[in-house]
């Protein structure tokens, strides 16, 4: 289902103001309607509102956001907010996409070693636009991993793989940054390439290291649906940002890996998508625009991503526009693959509730 | 002349100047420097005209002298900004006369004044913003001195604060150089947004070419709306913030969780220090991530305020009673920071903070987020050791800490003849 990226990107531009007129026609029909309120008389003429169902054919995923905000229950907070009508979805229904998912990843890795091999010679050629070309392709390669989790011991080898210098003792002084970025940052500054080598070596070390676990760690249910947006909202974070990319500026390049890795995990929950709160084709829809985004981008730029710096405003616009899309209809995955339902929690026992002043 | 009449003749004569220039009423003004401004007489309000700022809530006024500073017990007023400066004074007594000055204008400026005339060939006194009298609005200006201030240029070093050193760089941030630290930091607050403004400008005006700015940042409260006048304000995640906060009437309290006493240099003694930190907010993330997990992250209700399980804001989260996490998980942000056991009630800090929004990143997404200003008695033993369990909490992924710095706020003035921060210069 795709669509051409110049009428989708004017959908997500007018996302908020839809969102903004469609929750003002519903507050202004429900104090008419209750009376409760006495709107003062307009000064100059009224607003001409846009049908309803204009927006529910032109932003989907803005809609289905409007109608969760507008229930007065979600404003009174989750306890009282009417629990999802969706039967859960037994734990099992994500064996086979995690099962999958893994194998994708493990996949990625050896492509990525093949890839750190010609990294290495590029750099013990001293060959700066070389290893730069190299860098871009093993960096890339990594963030095509993005379902997965790296936590406990697997992040101290995350963070020696992909750790960026802030929040280390020292910045890029710091014996503990390397990796990746350790390379990015020699690479785009002054460094001699072949000064380097070490640290790609160490690289491929820690990426073996990871490779030989990587298709025994479980990925629990909640977290492999949380990811479906959040590799993009990572993306959004640090990326197109240039956080985690201050050398090289590759944020486009990294967000398009974000987007591969975010059309592989909806790929695999598909089957337990199917049918529930349509939240498939609206995010089919969304990846598809973006996806177009980035080629249009790309023909803009001789068939490169360009790096954050080289966009121009109406890219760098039309990019942000289409990424906040997705990450729109992303966001409601979550909710549609429930496992269980929120515990009921236990209300604080009012004997020995006293209030504090 | 009589007060009245000597407001009425200059009245007049700003009237004639406004009118004819400054030809014949030159000599008049000339005579009258170092003398009031009067404003002209507002009118008054008809009944169907409304003021949309309080003449009362202007005309309040809050000491600049006492024991302690202003801005820090006080009640966070709607606006404030911080601005972190740092000293190019070539030695030591250029220092203090600039820091001299800073409370001498403070002072001016939180009592409330007319504006004097100056000759008018000569640049005016004020900048004016407020018009031709500053009103008050419960205007603060509380002054810290960075641990910078204390290195090997005006040989302070042997009068620092003990625990005064460089904000650590905490595990979860990414501070920006030129968003961090600063010698002095100027933390201002008022109800309205002009009045902040004018105090910034006025007192750079007052050290410009000794104190030049590093950072600044504007902060802003969450408006009370209610349901009563004291559930505390939303921060822009939408949790209520401050509910915990230790109460500022309960003076021994203070003693032990704001004010430093023993072990610190005796003129340090009934400051506090001041920990600010820019703390980004990701707030489109933050919208995208259903309601349960927001609450489960915070452990309280976002419409309420109550911690979870409960049905109103101060109610108490007995966590004594929820030792694993049924009802409030044990790694929600108000459980980590507060576990509320007898072992962590001296770690508790006296929070301030301001919201703060200021446009937004390449990436397109808003830059929002949170100015945290605490004030404690020991930051080892209260804000950092906070700092480290809250190391680990889920919201990690929804900030960055990108700046601000570890502050000393010096104990008040004493008086019209004191500045604040006058005993580190004491010979």
């Amino acid at each position: 289902m795709s669509m051409p990226s110049s009428i989708t990107s004017r959908w997500t531009t007018t996302a908020v103001a839809a969102v903004c007129i469609a929750l003002a026609a519903f507050f202004a029909v429900t104090a008419l309607g209750v009376g409760r309120h006495h709107a003062r008389p307009a000064a100059s003429a009224p607003y001409t509102l846009t049908p309803f169902a204009t927006y529910e054919a032109r932003a989907p995923h803005v809609l289905s956001t409007t109608v969760v905000n507008s229930d007065q229950g979600a404003v009174q907070g989750a306890a009282a907010t009417p629990p999802s009508v969706l039967p859960p979805l037994p734990a099992s229904a994500f064996n086979g996409p995690t099962a999958q998912y893994r194998a994708y990843a493990v996949g990625q890795l050896g492509l990525m070693e093949s890839q750190l091999k010609r990294l290495q010679s590029a750099l013990a050629a001293n060959d700066r636009t070389g290893a730069q070309v190299a860098w871009r392709a093993v960096y890339v390669r990594y963030l095509r991993l993005g379902a997965v989790y790296l936590v406990g011991p697997l992040a101290i080898l995350n963070q020696a793989i992909d750790g960026n210098a802030s929040g280390l003792p020292g910045g890029t002084a710091s014996p503990q940054f390397k990796g990746l970025h350790r390379i990015e940052y020699g690479l785009w500054t002054s460094a001699q390439p072949r000064t380097l080598l070490s640290q790609a070596r160490l690289l491929n070390l820690n990426v073996r290291r990871l490779r030989g676990v990587l298709g025994k760690i479980s990925i629990a249910p909640l977290e492999y649906a949380t990811r479906a947006h959040e590799i993009l909202e990572d993306a959004a974070r640090d990326l197109l940002s240039g956080a985690d990319v201050p050398w090289s500026q590759e944020g486009v390049l990294a967000t398009n890996a974000g987007l591969q890795a975010t059309e592989e995990v909806i790929a695999t929950l598909r089957p337990s998508l199917m049918g529930r709160e349509n939240t498939i084709p609206i995010v089919k829809a969304e990846l598809a625009a973006l996806r177009s985004t980035m080629a249009s981008i790309a023909a803009a730029h001789g068939g490169r991503l360009p790096s954050n710096a080289q966009l121009t405003q109406a890219q760098s616009e039309l990019l942000n526009g289409t990424l906040g899309g997705a990450l729109e209809a992303l966001s409601q995955v979550p909710g549609s693959l429930e496992t269980e339902l929120p515990p009921q929690i236990p209300q604080i026992p009012k004997r020995d509730a006293r209030i504090e002043p | 002349m009589s007060e009245l009449d000597r407001r009425t003749f200059l009245t007049r004569s700003a009237v004639l100047l406004g009118a004819g220039g400054v030809g014949g009423a030159g000599a008049i003004v000339r005579a009258a420097t170092k003398t009031a401004e009067a404003s002209a007489v507002p009118a008054e309000p008809t009944a169907t005209q409304e003021w949309n700022v309080s003449q009362t809530q202007l005309s309040r006024r809050e000491p600049f002298d006492g024991p302690h500073q202003a801005g820090i017990l006080t009640p966070a007023p709607a606006q404030a900004t911080f601005a972190a400066l740092d000293s190019l004074a070539p030695d030591r007594k250029t220092l203090e006369e600039a820091l001299r000055a800073l409370s001498v204008r403070a002072r001016e400026l939180t009592e409330g004044a007319p504006i004097p005339l100056l000759e008018v060939d000569d640049p005016p006194a004020d900048s004016g913003i407020l018009g031709p009298s500053n009103d008050p609005d419960v205007l603060t200006v509380t002054i810290a001195f960075g641990a910078s201030l204390f290195d090997k240029r005006y040989g302070l070093s042997p009068r620092r604060p003990r625990e005064l050193i460089k904000m650590p760089t905490f595990s979860v941030d990414e501070l920006d150089p030129a968003q961090s630290h600063g010698d002095v930091l100027l933390q201002i607050c008022a109800h309205q947004r002009d009045t902040v403004v004018h105090t910034l400008r006025e007192l750079l005006r007052s050290v410009r070419g000794t104190l030049q700015l590093r950072w600044n940042i504007d902060g802003f409260s969450g408006a009370a709306r209610g349901p009563s006048p004291h559930n505390s304000p939303r921060n822009l995640f939408a949790f209520r913030d401050g509910t915990a906060n230790p109460p500022t009437g309960d003076a021994a309290l203070m003693n032990k969780l704001v004010w430093v006493a023993d072990g610190e240099p005796a003129w340090a003694v009934g400051g506090t220090y001041q920990v600010a930190r820019i703390i980004r907010q990701h707030v489109e993330f933050w919208d995208r991530v259903g309601l349960n997990e927001q609450e489960n992250m915070i452990g309280r209700v976002r419409s309420s305020g109550a911690p979870l399980g409960g049905t109103t804001e101060f109610e108490k989260p007995r966590y004594d009673l929820d030792p694993h996490g049924k009802r409030i998980p044990l790694d929600a942000h108000i459980r980590l920071a507060n576990p509320r056991t007898p072992a962590t009630e001296d770690q508790r800090i006296l929070r301030r903070g301001f919201n703060y929004t200021r446009g937004f990143d390449t990436a397109g997404q808003l830059d929002q987020g949170l100015m945290f200003v605490a004030f404690n008695q020991s930051p080892e033993r209260q804000f950092a050791t906070i700092q480290q369990r809250l190391s680990a909490e889920p919201m990690i992924d929804y900030i960055t800490p990108v700046g601000g710095g570890y502050f000393f706020a010096p104990p008040g003035a004493r008086g019209e003849s004191d500045w604040v921060g006058s005993g580190l210069f004491a010979t």
